[in-house]
């Protein structure tokens, strides 16, 4: 388990750095985002996290963003027109890619960790889309659905579960309740607003409280600008007692796809990052719009102490 | 230019659709983003021109289900939008809209098809063609289709067509929306497995609700050949307009994503051309006079349509 490694750190107070964005990365390279690329184009996303591996990145997270049976279902009515006109294969397809996502990930700390300490976070999100929380599932049936994506990235390998953009109290307990109960290890990250709560409207205080007592191992936000993380981190950090971290996304959301901006090149991404290490936040890295080069930026941060 | 449409639709003749935009589109390898019409536009007219040598009598836009929902949908709110979204999404749309006419208009006038084919601006379900859970209520749907078939008039479209629509409520919405923007409109509606409306509604009602609106041809869409076939035989007893059809053919295939609807359909080599053709001449036998293609199908699909009507007509000549 390379997680016990990643935990340490942790525990000692040191930083962790997380990997960038692949889903935008994957864009970038200009190269259409529709099937995760996980069955068309393999050694593509695999080179991705070997390019954040070599850049220091010592958590790395599959290409798994909202990869689950739900998101291919929603697509059709219900069952019954899923088999009139869906494609034949999608009983097990997000089950296929969810565990293909996790082997590339570990063939590529296999080929560029180099003796360095990696691990490997299965990337999940919520069921339904990340930014409406009106739309999610009851927690019960949250539960069985986290439980068959926990157990299929579990059997392939996954060494933790990285929960990104939650959006809700209620789903995130439901997440955390399975991942704890299948032995995983489980980092939480919520998407926040400009006044740094959950788009629930939650505080992190309520959040906090309801998901350390169930053993979440680090409570983090990311998916929102700077700024607005920024907010988050002020509310977040007087009440977790748990290591905390933060990646925010860079350049704009232009549906189905990503504006990259240069309003964050590498070396202000790395100053905000700093800001909130010497404010108590122990792991950083990046989400949409981010690349390489800016987790090669953030890779000096493990040597600082910078406490809080 | 309508007119002429309307008038070999009155004599039974036959009209031809083209085929699917957005499916031949990925097939060809544009990416899929804002319906390709600000990245890809040429490969878009391309298509278009290639339908209208395959000899499509209409050509659809290619905006099936674009519409503001598609990019809100995508946010928390219209604040979270503007707070990250890219700038212009929220005036998106109507620049999306006015170019797929543009579009659509160039392609005619390189084939020199001005006076003979007609482009028919598309309006599609508000909400996911596949989900009519999903609805907006008749008096939402009536203000947002109204919008957007208002940018169509104002570009010159000859008609509107709604394609894929699954509720009674928004193909009423859609066929009042027309009427108010002075564009005559032709009604498809998906087909479910039931063989009725998507939403389980009777096709039947649904018909004789859109006729009594002023809908001009009613078709269905957006089911396999064999369904297309039996729902028409349907729609033959339940109205005396000119009526048709356009199958999808092979499987659909979603992205593992919430955006707009994505047009991919695999295994669609299990229906080359002239079995499409063959299906399609037994729908035009049935009474069916407007044929095309739905998601799947490729100009050469519409060309073998297009063969086996005219050595139809020949015959019946020669007869």
């Amino acid at each position: 388990m390379s997680y016990q490694a990643i935990g340490k750190k942790l525990g000692a107070g040191e930083t962790v750095i997380l990997d960038g964005a692949i889903g935008t990365e994957i864009l970038r390279r200009n190269v259409t985002w529709a099937d995760h690329q996980l069955a068309s184009r393999p050694e593509f996303v695999r080179g991705i996290h070997e390019d954040y591996i070599r850049a220091g990145a010592d958590v790395i997270s599959t290409n798994s963003f909202q990869l689950c049976r739900r998101a291919l279902y929603n697509h059709f009515r219900d069952e019954a027109h899923r088999r009139q006109i869906g494609a034949t294969d999608l009983d097990d397809r997000a089950d296929k890619l969810l565990a293909a996502s996790v082997r590339l990930a570990i063939e590529a700390r296999e080929r560029a960790a180099a003796g360095r300490p990696v691990a490997v976070a299965a990337a999940i999100t919520t069921l339904e889309w990340c930014f409406r929380p009106d739309l999610a599932p009851s927690p019960g049936q949250a539960k069985r659905e986290y439980r068959e994506i926990f157990e299929v990235v579990q059997d392939a390998g996954a060494d933790l579960v990285l929960l990104e953009t939650l959006n809700s109290i209620p789903e995130a307990r439901a997440a955390l309740e399975v991942a704890k109960s299948l032995g995983l290890p489980c980092w939480t990250s919520f998407v926040c607003d400009e006044r740094g709560r959950l788009f629930t409207g939650e505080t992190m205080a309520e959040m906090v409280a309801a998901l350390e007592p169930l053993g979440v191992d680090a409570i983090l936000l990311n998916c929102a600008p700077p700024g607005d993380i920024n907010a988050g981190m002020k509310e977040l950090l007087p009440y977790a007692r748990v290591a905390t971290g933060a990646y925010p996304h860079i350049g704009r959301f232009d549906p189905p796809e990503w504006v990259f901006t240069d309003e964050y090149p590498p070396a202000r991404y790395l100053q905000v990052a700093l800001s909130w290490q010497q404010m108590g936040a122990r792991i950083l890295g990046g989400c949409c719009g981010t690349t390489p080069d800016h987790i090669a930026a953030l890779a000096g941060l493990r040597q600082k102490t910078g406490r809080a | 230019m309508y007119q002429q449409l309307e008038a070999r639709l009155k004599s039974r003749e036959p009209v031809l659709l083209d085929g699917a935009m957005g499916t031949e589109l990925v097939r060809r390898g544009v990416r899929w983003r804002k319906h390709g019409l600000l990245t890809d536009a040429d490969s878009v007219q391309r298509l278009h021109e290639e339908y209208l040598a395959a000899g499509a009598d209409v050509m659809r836009t290619n905006t099936f289900q674009l519409n503001p929902r598609i990019y809100l949908n995508v946010f928390r709110n219209r604040q979270h939008m503007r707070h990250i979204g890219a700038p212009g999404l929220e005036d998106l749309t109507p620049r999306l809209l006015r170019t797929s006419v543009r579009v659509a208009r160039q392609a005619r006038a390189n084939a020199g098809r001005e006076k003979q084919a007609a482009i028919a601006g598309v309006l599609a379900p508000l909400e996911h063609c596949f989900r009519p859970d999903l609805a907006p209520a008749f008096e939402q749907a009536s203000a947002e289709q109204l919008e957007l078939a208002r940018v169509f008039a104002e570009e010159g479209a000859d008609l509107l067509l709604a394609e894929s629509m699954n509720t009674i409520a928004e193909a009423r919405a859609v066929a009042e929306a027309a009427r108010t923007v002075g564009l005559p409109v032709w009604i498809s509606f998906v087909i479910g497995p039931e063989g009725e409306l998507l939403s389980r509604e009777p096709l039947a009602q649904a018909i004789a609700e859109v006729e009594k609106l002023g809908a001009q041809a009613v078709l269905v869409n957006c089911a396999p050949p064999a369904e297309i076939g039996r729902a028409l035989a349907k729609v033959k007893v339940a109205t005396r307009l000119p009526y048709g059809g356009f199958a999808h053919i092979g499987k659909f295939s979603p992205p593992s994503w919430k955006f707009e609807f994505f047009p991919q359909f695999t295994e669609t080599e299990n229906w080359p051309p002239e079995r499409y053709a063959s299906e399609a001449q037994r729908w035009r036998e049935e009474g069916a006079t407007i044929l095309g293609g739905c998601c799947g199908t490729t100009p050469a699909h519409i060309a073998a349509v297009n063969t086996s009507l005219h050595a139809r007509r020949e015959g019946a000549r020669s007869a």
